[in-house]
């Protein structure tokens, strides 16, 4: 190592170990309009030479050039070339509820008991987790996250990814509940001996546990009682459509027996989650209304004899069936993976679906199937202004390049735990830039 | 049909102790002096069947065979008019009369054996296990067996690896001392540790180098003459090596390994196959094994609905469709074969049978399969197996042409003994009769075939009533409700006479008449209870093709190598040339002919206008897990050095093919990282529909995987896994340096013995494997996180004198890059995982740009067997993450990993002279929107998009044509099994166990 280049890495070792990471932002004081850009509203339309404006944390412009005079007190920013779009949305993620995975102290995701509506991932997520910088860098402004485990798991929020704490951070309380319908199929073995898939004897008592208990939450959300229940307090807002039921369902027959349970009990809202062969019983998604947030695509098809492609192209037969639906990362490795959602999104344009439609299926249709769409989901007047700038496209891994984000009109401060190391060493070694 | 004397006398035990001379009789000796005549009957052996002949036996031997057989005095004649005899069945493979045992409760890790005394270090090695000392005969099962014909059963306690002798028994009553005709028929050996609770082996590779190991032992043992250890087993081993060697194992590829490590030891096995022989009848064959095969077939699955019939996998359904054609298949292509009743339920031994020659067996085949081959293979041909003068007197009589579904088993003689199954003596009463009872003549019809007899009374023409009919001798039982309406039975007794019955009787009142039946003639068609019996017998048997590989979008016809040329590309090259537009690539033989603008087409092959589209190098997976059967990792010690993922490389596996459509071409396929030394990998292409030694690559160097940190600490395996040596990475070290220093001191002695005759050397598989790392003629593939131990590793094979060729996973290869560089030693990386484990806390994405930056030779892997289909998008993120140069990027997953895998000067680059393994894109193959849209593999198109759509139809209408043959087959009252589907293995370096 050269002298220069030591001095170099000492100075860099220095400044990272004063400098704070990653600050959450100020609320927006000044005005920004960022000029020039290609813009994608998250709505299907694409403005070629666009400007986006926002004001107080809002959008107050959002189109063509042409259409707006830049005044003389806002920050301005020239995009000309680059991208912009709508912070993309994850649904359904463990994000902030663990940090590795291996370690059992920091797995804050499931809780004892298979009956869990009242747990909330609200007071679980950890606004300093390292991983969460690594997300918003590739493009990811919003999070749903949501507890695991059990018959119902507990009740998830919905997170902007900036924050002091979860107070802070959180976007909207107590969105969801969720529910994991029972499998028809049980996997034997465990991860590292599986055994062969059969049919699961216990699913029908498995349907009568949940028939039961939702028949008991409605009609303890038509009453009021001396003594509290808390876990059917938990359960009130999905009969008044003030929540939303997802149920984690993949085989046809859970998906159609999910549905008709939940109508028979007149939950309002109701998302499949999953919906490994939701293609195959897209009528009755579509008579009751009930949107699909798609497996992770980059997953191996279920079964042996499947299409190769079935994960890929299961968004584009959605859309064809016309069914809203919209894309997730639950799995493994899903809370530092989830950086990838906007990659999956791209291998849906891959597999059939245009760019912009697979846009959407991470930006509006997010909005929409989590209920969050009159201030999220797209650049429009009036909503949040909750948008990236990337020199590329986002959806390609290729060119995605994240230079500038702001939820609310707050910009982000886009290091992360791992580009401080990549500086540090490149430091080390005399790399430039 | 008479017979002149009925040997009451034989029913009595005490005559069978005659045997027994040394045993002292309680009570008046009696003497076997008679002789036996069959007279009149038809006898078949295989091949050789003799109308009208006699047999001749005396003392449990047949004396004589033939025409001109003169009865001598003091000679029991049975006339067999009519009547056939075989040789009586033998079963080569059987547990009959030998214990079960019991698998121990897991109770912590176990390193070596339980057994007590001065046996193998290892539990599942138990040559000295001598089924003859454990043999108890068991006259229930005896009884059943030899009901459906089989006299001799060789049988064997089925477990563990080295499973000692079998002993050849025979079925009938009577005491251990005479049914063992031979002690030790075989000697028997599996894949399989059984109720072994060792941890080693815990897998399937590890069970084959244990078998290898034992073998060398058991060389050394015999011939070293200063070894200092006693060892029971390794004696009987070599005692064992004289006598026939009997193989079980699961499936066809099973087979195939299990013939290859006899071919290492000059031992030609005898394969106890799955069943499945005929998916590789090709391969099969040229093992020159023998087989024993089972005659248990799959039962159809239970479709209840469409949904619930995804779940059953096609190639499932198609073993269903084509395992009763097994014996078909070996039998064309004379592939030798007995068939076993393992695992059957007896019941359906006949039917199997019959199934097997419906699929186009012939019945002289099934004949020698149950007769002539199990008495080959068990060395005994010259005692039993076919009726011929000086042999045991074994066989059945018969009414009928054994294999006809008509026939009855009448008698089984065995060692001159017989054994009564259905009485020879009792008539035959099929036809129609009116029978009279007080004065009203009913219509009566009898069937009386396949040892069950039914009636029915037919009253004006259809109206059938039920009748209970039993017959024993000469005597005849009949009742029946004379009126639907009414609950009481009419009940007779009678005598038969030739053809004609009377007796007395009860009415449904009580009062006692009498009765007869007068024979009126035979059935017509039509009339028999069961005639769709008959007419599903002589229905065609059409069965689906046999796919290569056994699998969804096999093919029936393997795919053939074609000249290409592809032409107006854009040609990333990976040579100096770079990234050239508007060229064309040719494809000549298997080998990139030529690149450049305007070739001449191939004379006969095809032209491919890839105007727009993207033309690469195949990609290679420097760490995949997928092709394996049964386990990755053989965790069971801190190094399993001698075992190699090699030898259980799995031909069928669908990822192959996904990972075709994702442009991969060759993987290194390599063991788990359980442990700091693990196995040595293999080297695949992907050619898809060929045997796993079709898909090795040929001459490609030797590798082996190591690994430190978390996995091989057993940091995250649960709480009663901290007992094996190392638990810290200082112990990770030592496991190192002591297998180094253990090597070249094996070495040294091993160069340094100088009188072999006195002092044969000890050759270890474990030991061979870490010198030719010393040696440089094998390398090392390290899984490894932090630096400290990529720092640590680097001090070891430094010191030790050699280098770590690639650091795979290497998550903090960038904080040592300088180091890494220094010592030569590669990267292999996930692209962007990390925060999975506390080790890769500080795991970075930019981690391959920074090594590729530093010099170091860097590729980007996938360890997993979906991102193994998308590794093109894994390379683009060099890209994003620390700004390589695409060029760079794509050499990520093409040619760098064919650098460290020693095959660049065969692959990784579109280059005159390399293998044609080329990728044609959609698009840039570093863009997510791009899709591999033809995949060749040595000049042969194994990935096709356009013929992907054929495929999956294919596959649809297989799967349709099944289900509707399930579906029929439950409704024509086949027993059904519940759907269940597979599970793929899917493995990652920390998959540690199996159900291997």
């Amino acid at each position: 190592m050269s002298i220069k280049s030591y001095i170099l890495s000492i100075i860099v070792v220095l400044m990272t170990t004063l400098v704070y990471a990653q600050v959450p932002a100020q609320p927006q004081l000044q005005k920004v309009v960022i000029t020039g850009a290609i813009s994608h509203l998250g709505n299907g339309t694409v403005i070629e030479n666009s400007t986006i404006a926002f004001e107080g944390g809002k959008i107050t412009y959002a189109g063509p050039s042409s259409g707006y005079t830049v005044g003389g007190d806002e920050k301005t920013i020239d995009a000309s070339g680059k991208h912009v779009y709508p912070g993309f949305i994850a649904p359904n993620t463990i994000l902030g509820l663990v940090e590795i995975n291996a370690v059992r102290a920091t797995r804050d995701f499931d809780d004892v008991g298979n009956i869990n509506p009242s747990v909330r991932s609200l007071i679980s997520y950890n606004a300093e987790s390292k991983i969460i910088p690594t997300i918003r860098t590739n493009g990811i402004l919003i999070a749903q996250v949501t507890p695991r485990g059990g018959l119902i798991s507990g009740t998830s929020s919905i997170f902007s990814l900036d924050g002091w704490n979860w107070e802070d951070a959180v976007y909207k309380i107590d969105d969801s509940v969720w529910l994991n319908w029972p499998n028809m199929f049980n996997k034997r073995g465990w991860w590292a001996e599986p055994g062969p898939t059969e049919k699961n004897d216990k699913y029908e008592e498995g349907m009568q546990v949940l028939d039961a208990y939702l028949a008991e939450a409605q009609a303890y959300s038509t009453g009021k009682f001396e003594e509290t229940d808390l876990k059917m307090e938990a359960m009130r807002g999905l009969f008044d459509g003030s929540q939303r039921l997802f149920i984690n369902a993949s085989f046809a027959k859970e998906i159609t027996d999910a549905i008709l349970l939940t109508k028979k009990y007149g939950v309002k809202n109701v998302v499949i989650v999953g919906g490994e062969d939701s293609w195959r019983v897209t009528d009755i998604l579509k008579d009751n209304n009930v949107p699909v947030i798609v497996q992770r695509l980059h997953e191996l098809p279920g079964r042996k004899d499947d299409d190769i492609d079935i994960t890929f192209k299961l968004p584009k037969l959605l859309h064809n069936a016309g069914i809203l639906y919209c894309l997730n990362y639950a799995g493994d490795m899903e809370a530092m993976g989830v950086r990838n959602l906007p990659f999956t999104a791209g291998t849906a344009v891959a597999y059939g679906l245009t760019k912009e439609e697979a846009l959407q299926s991470i930006t509006l249709n997010a909005a929409k199937i989590l209920g969050v769409d009159k201030t999220l989901g797209t650049l429009e007047q009036g909503k949040d202004a909750t948008l990236f700038i990337s020199t590329g496209d986002a959806l390609d891994m290729r060119t995605n390049n994240v230079e500038a984000a702001f939820i609310q009109g707050r910009q982000l401060d886009l290091t992360n735990h791992q580009k401080e190391l990549f500086e540090k060493y490149s430091a080390k070694y005399g790399f430039t830039k | 049909m008479k017979r002149l004397v009925v040997l009451f006398t034989l029913l009595i035990a005490p005559f069978w102790l005659l045997a027994q001379e040394t045993f002292p009789t309680n009570g008046v000796k009696e003497k076997d002096v008679l002789y036996h005549a069959f007279t009149n009957a038809t006898i078949v052996n295989y091949k050789d069947t003799l109308k009208k002949v006699t047999l001749l036996i005396r003392k449990g031997k047949i004396e004589q065979v033939g025409n001109n057989v003169s009865l001598p005095k003091g000679c029991v004649v049975h006339d067999l008019e009519g009547k056939y005899i075989y040789p009586s069945f033998i079963d080569p493979y059987s547990t009959y009369g030998i214990p079960k045992l019991e698998k121990k409760k897991y109770d912590g890790p176990q390193f070596i054996s339980d057994k007590k005394g001065p046996y193998s270090w290892n539990e599942a090695l138990k040559p000295e296990v001598n089924a003859a000392e454990l043999f108890t005969p068991d006259d229930k099962t005896a009884k059943e067996l030899r009901k459906i014909g089989f006299g001799a059963v060789s049988a064997l306690q089925n477990d563990g690896i080295a499973r000692g002798t079998s002993a050849l028994v025979l079925l009938g009553g009577g005491n251990e001392n005479e049914l063992i005709i031979k002690g030790n028929s075989a000697a028997h050996y599996s894949f399989r540790k059984g109720v072994s609770k060792q941890d080693y082996p815990s897998s399937l590779m590890g069970a084959i180098a244990l078998l290898r190991q034992a073998y060398l032992d058991a060389d050394w043992y015999a011939k070293n003459t200063k070894k200092k250890e006693v060892n029971l087993s390794i004696e009987a081993w070599n005692r064992n090596q004289s006598i026939p060697q009997i193989f079980e194992v699961k499936d066809f590829l099973e087979v195939l390994r299990a013939d290859k490590v006899g071919d290492e030891f000059n031992v030609q096995y005898i394969i106890k196959g799955g069943g499945d022989e005929y998916k590789r009848v090709e391969e099969i064959k040229a093992t020159n094994a023998a087989l024993i095969v089972p005659l248990a077939f799959p039962k159809p699955f239970d479709i209840t609905g469409p949904y619930e019939a995804l779940y059953i996998d096609l190639a499932d359904m198609k073993h269903w469709e084509l395992a009763p054609g097994n014996a078909f298949f070996l039998n064309k292509e004379n592939v030798p074969f007995a068939f076993t009743t393992d695992g059957l339920e007896l019941k359906s031994f006949f039917k199997n049978l019959q199934k097997a020659i419906k699929y186009g067996l012939p019945q002289e085949e099934a004949l020698k399969a149950l007769t002539l081959s199990p008495a080959k293979i068990l060395g005994v041909d010259n005692e039993i197996g076919s009726i011929k003068a000086g042999m045991r007197a074994n066989f059945i009589i018969t009414s009928k042409p054994v294999f006809d579904e008509k026939c009855t088993i009448h008698e089984n003689w065995i060692d001159g003994k017989p054994y009564f199954i259905n009485d020879i003596n009792r008539p035959n009463l099929s036809g129609k009769y009116d029978l009279t009872i007080a004065k009203k003549v009913y219509e009566l019809q009898i069937t009386d075939e396949a040892e069950e007899i039914k009636a029915k009374i037919v009253v004006t023409g259809e109206d059938k009533l039920k009748v209970t009919i039993s017959v024993t001798r000469q005597n005849v039982s009949l009742s029946f409700a004379p009126d639907t309406t009414i609950k009481s039975s009419i009940l007779l007794s009678g005598l038969i006479d030739g053809k004609s019955m009377s007796g007395k009787g009860q009415l449904t009142d009580g009062t006692w008449t009498n009765w007869k039946a007068t024979y009126k003639g035979e059935l017509e068609n039509g009339e028999k209870p069961d005639s769709a019996k008959t007419e599903q017998a002589t229905e065609e048997i059409s069965v689906g093709e046999i796919w290569y590989p056994f699998s969804p979008y096999g093919s029936s016809k393997q795919l053939k190598i074609e000249d290409v040329l592809i032409q107006n590309a854009t040609v990333w090259t990976n040579e100096k040339e770079g990234i050239l537009e508007n060229t064309d690539v040719l494809i000549i033989g298997g080998k990139i002919e030529a690149v450049g603008k305007g070739l001449t087409p191939p004379k006969k092959g095809n032209v491919i206008d890839a105007k727009g589209k993207h033309v690469t190098s195949g990609i290679i997976d420097e760490h995949s897990h997928i092709a394996i059967s049964k386990g990755v990792n053989e965790s069971g010690q801190s190094s399993s050095a001698e075992v190699s993922i090699s030898d259980v490389v799995n031909s069928e596996d669908v990822n192959l093919y996904r990972q075709l459509a994702g442009g991969v071409v060759a993987a290194q396929l390599l063991h788990g990282s359980a442990n700091p030394i693990g196995g040595q990998s293999g080297l695949i292409k992907f050619r898809w529909g060929k045997s796993p030694e079709e898909m090795k690559i040929k001459g490609a160097d030797g590798f082996i995987k190591f690994a430190l940190g978390e996995n091989v600490k057993q940091s995250n395996w649960g709480d009663d896994q901290t007992k094996r040596f190392p638990q810290t990475r200082m112990g990770v070290e030592q496991v190192f340096y002591d297998h180094f220093v253990q090597a070249k001191e094996y070495k040294a002695e091993q160069a340094s013995i100088s009188d072999k005759m006195l002092n044969y050397p000890r050759k270890d598989l474990e030991m061979d494997a870490l010198v030719e790392i010393l040696d440089k003629k094998r390398f090392i593939t390290c899984h490894s996180y932090v630096q400290s131990e990529i720092n640590m590793l680097m001090h070891v094979g430094d010191s030790m004198g050699f280098t770590i060729n690639t650091f795979t996973h290497i998550l903090e290869g960038y904080k040592v890059a300088d180091k890494m560089k220094e010592h030569s030693a590669g990267g292999s990386t996930f692209s962007d995982w990390w925060a999975y484990k506390f080790e890769v806390n500080d795991a970075i994405p930019y981690n391959a740009a920074m090594l590729n930056k530093a010099g170091v030779v860097t590729a980007i892997n996938s360890d997993d067997a979906e991102m193994g289909r998308r590794l093109n998008q894994e390379a683009a993120k060099a890209v994003k993450y620390g700004g390589a140069s695409e060029e760079d990027a794509w050499k990520m997953v093409t040619l760098n990993p064919a650098k460290l895998l020693h095959l660049d000067n065969r692959m990784g680059s579109i280059k005159k002279g390399k293998d044609a393994d080329v990728v044609i894109w959609s698009d840039n193959p570093l863009s997510v929107y791009a899709k591999a849209e033809k995949t060749y593999v040595d000049g042969v198109c194994y990935f096709d998009i356009e013929r992907d759509k054929q495929l999956r139809e294919e596959v649809k209408n297989e799967r349709n044509r099944l289900i509707q043959k399930m579906i029929k087959a439950k409704e024509a009252g086949e027993e059904t099994q519940k759907p269940e589907k597979k599970e793929e293995k899917l493995y990652h370096c920390d998959t540690m166990l199996d159900e291997y």
